[in-house]
């Protein structure tokens, strides 16, 4: 292979192994050996075995072949001619490079002592090598500080320039009011009184007339003791919920908690609504009851069946189609719910989008399906998860768009997408999101906002939004970015690009996605060395349970965790070659 | 002062492979009306040619497409040749590939293919002249499709970065690769994975049923995947004792 003199220095200490047939006699340079990165492939693959006793290729450089070599030998001692005198020269010439590009990483090898902060608020900082040079920095003077490895726990992020602490500012205030539902029924009327919701059977019909690819719909009701029920796949879980003042993201939400909506469908051929994976299937197997994005255990369904024309499941209109004729049934109910009194409400909930300032910025990225077909998503309806007024991200060409943390959990996001069931993220996930509450109720971090960014079809528009996202990144100036996404695949190539762009700008950057075994991740860079397992299922699969290998409040700690260590400087250890779940139950007690 | 609470000793959850940025031409016609070309780093060339230098060695040789293959023969130090001294086309499946244009099952053939021995194959010089140096050729001559057989560990590396060449320069490309996690490793755009031993990537010697349907198998994938990155194991299975 020829190692390069600077890919030579990062592998001194990797196994020697020849990368071509050499003769006997061969003085051993760079040139001669294999690149290491490929030694794992190689074994995995049975073409190479490694054993203990070989030499590094330190201990290689400059020694002379005894006898001819096959490629991809592991050289040994006794393949090198014993009396030889070593030529040093070569690694020597190594050891110079290594020297003028001194990275602050491999510079610490000449400091002897870790950095640490005293009491009286100064850096402490001894250099054994330049002769001895201690330095004492008062800490209000420098604006930032990135904690060398070793400065463990509650490690000082950032030194402000003023000592006293400067008020969060609230930008908006959002309370949530929910409403407890105990039955439902439907009738001849909507309305909500006494823990009883009511829904007008003519609804349905109403439903039908709202799209011609529409060809028939069927509502029924589900209560919780009575879940095995054959169900078409699912294609969504929405909550009913309303704006009572303000808009979006702000003011007054009145929520029916202990029912939400179960939209269901196939198109007139039989054929479910889906692309990887479909759902259908007894309900009580086919749910992952209490994720985010699910019912929860206690809650009432109420099923709307929709019936879409012969194949348009797989265009973008069929889907759309089935989410708008069943919005038509939620958005009469909104009409009676927004103005219900407030001494009726059971509980309230308070959400603050808040400037934290003094604190490090973080961004949360969601990347969400833009994929034409039925991969779309609705941002910003008018109404908490509605239909009506909401953009949908295919056609703003899947290019970052920024929500506020409120906007989000105010059912700023229709989800529409089809993907897999385990892995998509539905509307109620997004109305009741755990990464954007941790975040935005974690008093440490300032969370500047939420950025949803497409995974689009045509291999040039993924570069142009992921681009677009490093810029965007750059220009709100964080200290520090979370991205996930939802399904896997072909989405992981946006996926890896995106972190790519934040990480080479310098953010640290925490990735989250369902990987297992069935979602390896095929492409990656350096950039993609904090990340976070989104599976739930035993044997690593897409197991088409709705919503089971989705981000969870436990995922969100573990995910805050990771980020706080890697803005600190702490470094986070490399992943197993396989996907182990023992790491993740090891991470999740530190997160605790 | 802001403290960030913090635990050391997290490890990161996810196996990331470290691989060269994605570069994919999505194909654009149907397999009938496609020109395919076939490349190997397995070391195939004429006979009359120079034969490669097994130590490493980054040079090329063209072979016209019309080639018999009887005229063809191995040079490579990597792996045992007796399965290409059988039958070339366990290598460079030229007699099938002829094959399969005159069924129409594609369109034509470019009129050169590519050998070259990309055992230990120079990292460098694959990316920076060999590679693109072949991929402009095949660009020239009009090339839909190119497919490729690797070799060796390290061949499979080399075959990859000539094929990522291609790729950039507009034509979609497929590995069909004895070692699937190499050229994964290495960015191969597309991967098909018959159950083959180095040394007959392209199927048994003289088995013509299992050389025609490996390179079918291959085109449909190259119709039929839609992204970056993506590998197919095929149904067919040989193994030889050396």
């Amino acid at each position: 292979m020829s190692l390069s003199q600077e890919v030579l220095q990062e592998h001194l200490d990797d196994p020697a192994v020849l990368c071509c047939r050499r003769p006997a006699g061969t003085l051993l340079s760079g040139q001669d050996f294999e690149d290491p990165t490929i030694f794992d492939d190689m074994v995995e693959s049975n073409l190479m075995t490694l054993s203990d006793d070989g030499l590094s290729i330190r201990q290689a450089l400059g020694a002379t072949l005894a006898s001819d070599a096959e490629a991809l030998t592991q050289l040994t001692p006794d393949m090198l001619t014993d009396s030889v005198q070593k030529d040093e020269s070569a690694l020597e010439a190594v050891s110079q490079i290594q020297d003028k590009e001194a990275t602050p990483a491999s510079s610490k090898q000449s400091v002897e002592s870790v950095p640490t902060i005293n009491s009286d608020g100064t850096l402490h900082l001894h250099i054994d090598k330049s002769e001895g040079i201690d330095l004492d920095i008062p800490l209000g003077v420098l604006p930032s500080i990135a904690p060398a490895e070793g400065m463990k726990e509650s490690v000082s992020f950032k030194a402000p320039a003023v000592e006293e602490s400067i008020p969060d500012k609230v930008l908006r205030t959002l309370v949530k009011r929910d409403y407890p539902v105990h039955q439902v029924v439907l009738g001849s009327q909507t309305s909500y009184a006494d823990g009883v919701l009511s829904i007008d059977r003519s609804l349905v019909d109403q439903a039908k007339e709202s799209d011609s690819l529409v060809k028939d719909i069927t509502m029924d009701v589900i209560a919780p003791n009575a879940r095995h029920v054959y169900s078409n796949t699912i294609m969504d879980v929405i909550p009913i919920a309303a704006k009572a003042e303000g808009k979006l993201g702000e003011g007054i939400t009145n929520v029916l908690s202990g029912a939400v909506f179960v939209l269901t469908g196939m198109d007139e051929a039989g054929v479910q609504i889906h692309e990887f994976g479909s759902c259908e299937g007894y309900m009580d197997e086919k749910i992952r009851f209490g994720r985010p994005g699910c019912p929860d255990d206690s809650d009432i369904m109420i099923r709307v069946d929709v019936r879409i024309e012969e194949g348009t499941g797989m265009e973008r209109r069929g889907p759309f189609a089935a989410h708008s004729a069943c919005d038509v049934i939620i958005r009469a109910i909104r009409e009676k719910i927004g103005a219900l009194s407030t001494e009726d409400a059971v509980n309230k909930e308070v959400f603050k989008d808040v400037r934290r300032k003094g604190r490090p910025r973080v961004v949360l990225v969601k990347e969400i399906m833009g994929q034409g077909a039925m991969h779309d998503n609705l941002l910003v309806p008018s109404e908490p998860c509605g239909v009506q007024g909401g953009e949908k991200n295919v056609d703003m060409g899947n290019v970052p768009v920024v929500l506020s943390p409120n906007e989000v959990l105010d059912g700023g996001i229709h989800a529409l997408a089809c993907i897999g069931p385990a892995t998509k993220e539905i509307t109620r996930h997004f109305f009741r999101e755990p990464l954007v509450e941790a975040l935005q109720n974690d008093e440490e971090l300032d969370l500047t906002g939420v950025v949803f960014i497409g995974s689009p079809q045509v291999n040039d528009e993924k570069s142009f939004v992921s681009s677009r996202l490093g810029s965007q990144i750059e220009a709100m100036e964080v200290d520090g970015a979370i991205i996930t996404t939802e399904g896997f695949g072909n989405n992981h190539i946006d996926f890896s690009e995106n972190i790519e762009q934040i990480g080479s700008r310098g953010v640290p950057v925490v990735g989250v996605t369902f990987a297992a075994y069935q979602g390896q991740l095929v492409v990656g860079n350096p950039y993609m060395d904090a990340m976070i397992e989104l599976n739930k299922d035993e044997k690593g699969f897409e197991n088409e349970i709705l919503a089971d290998n989705t981000l969870t409040a436990d995922d969100a700690r573990r995910a805050i965790l990771m980020l706080k260590n890697k803005m600190s400087g702490i470094p986070i250890e490399p992943p197993e070659r396989r996907w182990d779940e023992a790491i993740i139950k090891d991470n999740q007690k530190l997160a605790r | 002062m802001m403290q960030l609470t913090t635990a050391p000793g997290l490890r990161s959850e996810i196996y990331v492979p470290i691989t060269p940025k994605p570069v994919w031409t999505p194909l654009k016609k149907p397999l009938s009306q496609c020109k395919v070309a076939f490349i190997t780093s397995g070391g195939i060339h004429n006979k009359k040619q120079v034969p490669f230098n097994t130590a490493g060695d980054s040079t090329y040789r063209e072979i016209p497409s019309d080639t018999p293959s009887s005229e063809l023969m191995v040079t490579h130090g990597g792996f045992d040749n007796s399965d290409i001294n059988k039958d070339v086309n366990a290598m460079l499946p030229i007699d099938r590939l002829r094959e399969l244009r005159d069924e129409g099952f594609i369109g034509s053939l470019v009129d050169t293919f590519y050998g070259f021995m990309g055992g230990g194959g120079n990292v460098d010089k694959f990316t920076k002249a060999t590679g693109p140096e072949i991929a402009h050729k095949l660009k020239e001559e009009g090339a839909d499709i190119v497919l490729a057989t690797g070799g060796c560990g390290t061949c499979h590396r080399s075959a990859t970065i000539v094929l990522r060449a291609c790729e950039a320069a507009g034509m979609s490309t497929c590995l069909i690769a004895a070692l699937p996690p190499i050229a994964r490793q290495q960015g191969a755009p597309r991967i098909t994975a018959p159950h083959v031993p180095i040394g007959s990537n392209a199927g048994e010697p003289n088995n013509k049923e299992m050389q025609a349907g490996i390179l079918k198998d291959t085109l449909d994938a190259v119709e039929e995947f839609d992204h970056f990155g993506q590998l197919k194991m095929l149904p067919y299975e040989y193994r030889h004792n050396v």
